[in-house]
This record gives C-alpha cells, sequence and structure tokens, in this order.
C-alpha cells in the first residue's frame, strides 16, 4: 500500500516540476535580492522605521530594522512566503484532486484499487514535499545573496525563519482537500480557500491593531506563526499547526470519500 | 454467482434524472450491453456501480462482494473505460499505463504494447496532442491491459473510425473467450446488436426491458422496402403475421415486419423483385415496441 502512496506522489510531484520552479526560482531571487540590497538600504530604512507609527509597526511586525533577519522578516516572510506558499499549497492540492477530476483522470485512477482516502493523502503528502522544496530553494538562493552581499545573514535563522511557513501553508493544502468535498471544480477550491488565507490573515492583523479585538486571532493560523527568523521556531506552535493541517486533510479526506463523482 | 447483480438499484440527483429500481444480474463470461439514447441513465449506472456515485437506495454486488463496502477489492479485478476518457493533456498514455500498473502491483505493462500495436495506439505522445479517436484507444489499453476479470466499458467506440471499432468488437469476443465478463453501455444498436449476448434498454432512468439480443431483433418491427415489377396485389403480404403499416406507390412497396422475418422472405422470393432493403429499427421504434407491449 505504501507502494500506491509512493507512486501517487512521485506522479503529483512530477506532474508540477514545472510549479516547483516557477515558485522556487522567482521566490529564492526575490528573497535574495532583499538580502543583497540590505547593506546599501540599512541606515535609511532605520530613520524611515522611526517615523513609522508605532500601530503600523505592530500591525506588520516591524520591529527596529538594524540586522538583515529583521529586514528579511519584514519585506518576505510576514506577508509575501505565507501567502504566498498558502496560496501555492491549495493550488498544489487542487490540481491533485479536483484538477484530475476535471481532466478525467480520476475515473482512471479510480479503476484502480486504491481509495479516495488514498488519493487525497497522496496528494496532501506531495503538497507538503512541493512546499518543502520551494521553501529550500528559497533558502538557498537566499543563502547565496548574503555570500555576495556579505549581508553576514545566519543560514540557520534563515533556515527556521522559511521552515516556520511550511505547516502554516500545510494548514491551507487541508483546507483545499476539504474543499474539494464539495467542489470538484479547480477554480472554486482555489478561490474559497485563497479567500479563506486572505480572511485569517485580516483577521489576525486586525487583532493585532486594536488589543480588544485581539480575541478574534484565535480564530486564524496567523496567530501561532511568529516570527521564527528572529525567535527561533516555537516547537508547540509548529507541531500543532502541522496536527492541525494533519487533521483538516483527513477531515477533507473523509468528506472526498463520502462525495459523489459526478462524469 | 452472477458477476454483477443490481437489485432495485436508484440514484437520484434531486430534481434531475438518475435511475430508478435497475435490476439486473450479469453472469460470467457474458457480455452485457446497456442500450439506451444518451442521457438515458446508462452512465449514471455504470458509476454507480463504480462507487463513484453513491446510491439513493438498492443495492449493487459485483464478484458477490458489496459495491460500496467492497470497492477497493473489487477494482482489483476489473478494468474500466470511462466515457468520454481522459487523463491529462500532458500525460502520455506509457505514463498512465505505469501508474496505473503500480498502483495494481503489476510488473511490467502486461500486454499493453501487443494492443498497443493492434490498435496503431500512440503510447508516448502526450494526450492532448491526440485526436479523440487515438485518445479512446490509450483509454482502451489501460482498461484492458491487466486482462481483467470484469470490463466495464462506457460508449467503447465512441470516436473510433469503423476499423478500430471492427478491431474493438473482436477484442470483446476474445475478452469473452477468455472468462471475462464485460458491460458495456452504447446507444448504436448495430454495436450492442453484433457483440452482446443480452441488452438492457435504458429510457429516462429506468430499465425498460433486459432481452436476449435474439430476441430483442425478433420483437423489434424491422422495415422492409421493395421495388416489384407488379404490385397490383399485396394481399398475400399484408396477411403474413407480423407485417404492419403496408403502403404501396409507383412499384414501392414498404411495410413494418415484427417476429419471425422467414414467412416474408419467402412470400416476397415467390414475385419478381428489382430491389429490396431491410433496415433495422432505430433506438426510438425499439422503445416504442417495448412501451406498445406494455413492458415500460
Amino acid at each position: 500500500m505504501n507502494s500506491q502512496l509512493a507512486a501517487l506522489v512521485g506522479t503529483h510531484l512530477s506532474d508540477r516540476r514545472r510549479s516547483l520552479l516557477a515558485w522556487g526560482v522567482p521566490l529564492g531571487l526575490w528573497s535574495a535580492f532583499i538580502v543583497l540590497i540590505f547593506p546599501s538600504v540599512e541606515g535609511a530604512l532605520s530613520k524611515a522605521i522611526a517615523n513609522y507609527p508605532p500601530a503600523l509597526k505592530e500591525a506588520f511586525g516591524i520591529g527596529e530594522l538594524t540586522s538583515v533577519e529583521q529586514y528579511l522578516h519584514a519585506e518576505m516572510l510576514s506577508l509575501i512566503v505565507p501567502l504566498a506558499l498558502g496560496y501555492l499549497a491549495v493550488r498544489a492540492v487542487a490540481s491533485g484532486l479536483s484538477g484530475t477530476a476535471e481532466s478525467g483522470r480520476l475515473d482512471v485512477l479510480l479503476s484502480a484499487p486504491v481509495s479516495r482516502s488514498r488519493l487525497a493523502a497522496a496528494s496532501f503528502a506531495a503538497t507538503a514535499v512541493e512546499l518543502a522544496i520551494v521553501l529550500i530553494l528559497t533558502v538557498l538562493f537566499t543563502g547565496l545573496g548574503s555570500l555576495v552581499s556579505g549581508a553576514d545573514l545566519s543560514f540557520s535563522a534563515t533556515l527556521a525563519g522559511y521552515a516556520n511557513v511550511w505547516p502554516l501553508a500545510l494548514v491551507f493544502a487541508g483546507l483545499g482537500i476539504i474543499a474539494t468535498g464539495f467542489s470538484l471544480r479547480t477554480s472554486v477550491v482555489t478561490g474559497a480557500v485563497a479567500g479563506v488565507l486572505v480572511s485569517m490573515y485580516v483577521i489576525d492583523l486586525v487583532g493585532r491593531l486594536d488589543p480588544d479585538l485581539s480575541g478574534i486571532r484565535y480564530v486564524s493560523v496567523f496567530r501561532y506563526y511568529g516570527n521564527a527568523i528572529e525567535d527561533g521556531i516555537e516547537p508547540l506552535a509548529f507541531f500543532g499547526v502541522t496536527v492541525a493541517a494533519i487533521v483538516l486533510a483527513a477531515f477533507g479526506a473523509w468528506l472526498f470519500e463520502h462525495r459523489d463523482l459526478s462524469g | 454467482m452472477p458477476v454483477i447483480e443490481t437489485e432495485r438499484l436508484t440514484k437520484s440527483y434531486g430534481s434531475a434524472r438518475g435511475i430508478e429500481d435497475v435490476t439486473i444480474s450479469v453472469e460470467a463470461a457474458e457480455v452485457f450491453g446497456f442500450l439506451g439514447p444518451n442521457g438515458a441513465g446508462k452512465t449514471t449506472a455504470i458509476r454507480t456501480l463504480l462507487d463513484l456515485l453513491h446510491p439513493s437506495s438498492g443495492s449493487a454486488r459485483i464478484f458477490g462482494l458489496d459495491s460500496h463496502r467492497d470497492s477497493v477489492a473489487i477494482r482489483a479485478r476489473l478494468g474500466n473505460l470511462p466515457g468520454d476518457f481522459g487523463y491529462g493533456k500532458q500525460a502520455t498514455g506509457r505514463e498512465g499505463l505505469r501508474l496505473l500498473a503500480r498502483l495494481r502491483g503489476i510488473e511490467g505493462l502486461g500486454r499493453a504494447e501487443a494492443l498497443a500495436e493492434r490498435f496503431r495506439a500512440d503510447l508516448d505522445r502526450p494526450l492532448g496532442q491526440l485526436s479523440r479517436g487515438n485518445r479512446q484507444k490509450v483509454g482502451l489499453i489501460l482498461a484492458t491491459f491487466h486482462s481483467p476479470e470484469l470490463l466495464i466499458l462506457d460508449e467503447p467506440t465512441s470516436g473510433l473510425d469503423p476499423l478500430m471499432q471492427e478491431e474493438f468488437l473482436a477484442l470483446v469476443a476474445e475478452e469473452r473467450a477468455r472468462g471475462c465478463t464485460v458491460l458495456l453501455s452504447s446507444h448504436e444498436l448495430d454495436e450492442v446488436e453484433r457483440v452482446c449476448d443480452r441488452v438492457g434498454i435504458v429510457r429516462e432512468g429506468k430499465l425498460i426491458a433486459v432481452e436476449r439480443i435474439d430476441e430483442l431483433l425478433g420483437k423489434a418491427r424491422r422495415t422492409v422496402t421493395l421495388e416489384l415489377a407488379d404490385s397490383d396485389d399485396l394481399s398475400d403480404l399484408q396477411s403474413l403475421p407480423g407485417v404492419s403499416d403496408l403502403q404501396a406507390a409507383d412499384g414501392k412497396v414498404s411495410f413494418k415486419v415484427g417476429g419471425d422475418l422467414d414467412p416474408v422472405v419467402k412470400a416476397i422470393a415467390r414475385r419478381h423483385i428489382l430491389d429490396m432493403e431491410l433496415t433495422h429499427p432505430t433506438l426510438e421504434e425499439i422503445f416504442l415496441t417495448y412501451y406498445r407491449e406494455g413492458k415500460g
């Protein structure tokens, strides 16, 4: 049975090999660019940040920008990378399930002795691998940028910062599988979960801006995201969010198992 | 024990039509056809058997196993060609075969190469670059390469050219000869007539009759059109059993025949015939036959 899972994951990754590069290389180059320009903008940034309203700095997690790690967090890891990887996760899982339904491949796969929940599990596992590869590519490009610019970026801190995005993005893969329990149209699945992704980000932002509304942050996975490039990975949050993603995926697989697959 | 057995199998989609109370029993090494127009419910019946759709009521058993609970075990023993076969535009047939072989735990690609040669199918070109007929050939190979015990084929000759249709019909005959049971759907009477042992006629979601193919053709009224040298007195033809709707004009005579054709042929043989045509009934005419008999 594990060979079935390996075959499905391998096929999924092979199908999405272009996507791995299409996401990993631009994100990596962008991240490297941030590191490259840091030495030249460091002084000007500090002055500009000092004049920012405190609420704005709090909302976007902008503290002192005196280190390249702080700059990388502010420019990449506080907004762009989590949203991009969350979206990529939904796209990947949707292409593995609703995309195969739209192309007719799902009917062919379900001619073989493989359960729908195994297909969902394979799609989730392949997405987890895909996200990891994109993050590794991004970290490698970022490290290269640091070497070229002499920015003295901590590789382990960078790795922690990017690795921390992985469970967060996986949550949206789990939500994507749940969405396929209700719709087998890729555009609907992607749109719905992308909407949840942005909503969660906004909810977390509002909760951070208004202390009276801080309670609403608990419904957003961004509440548990933190700032791993500076503070390190918080193990409880990392594993808690990973487990939550797996639970969501398992529930999605159950829904997928019990729904009709119309031709 | 029947290979396929359904008992009042029903699938409803709210206001849209599905299937209602479909009861069939298909024996081993039998070729059974679902015959009906597009939208009649043939595909819904097949998808419900394959557990792609969950029945609203009734039951289905394949190889004596429950079609829902034991779906994975059932699919290990069958091959399926979905209606409107697709596998993605970028993938090749060979990639599809490799994945299916791994999912089935098969070493190698079985008889896929031999089938590809027979159907002149290109397994190495992306499916998006193939015509509908050529994609259908790849679909047939994916369904049959592992020599399954049961073949379920939804509109299998759709898009195939006449030569490949012949090849397909020969393949079905060979599959039956090796003991494979075949369930196929079609809206072509000629096709099911040539390959099926029995046929279930589906209309508006209901199975209105299950007949042996020879009985079906015997009951259905064929149209005989004649051009006679002398068509003045047609009373001998008119009085024959099963003959109806006789019309004559300018030496041309046409009438319907239901049942045994032999007395008609013998009566015609006594005349000087200039031309003759025998046409099988259309699906609609067959349906009318069954409704007329009160089976609808």
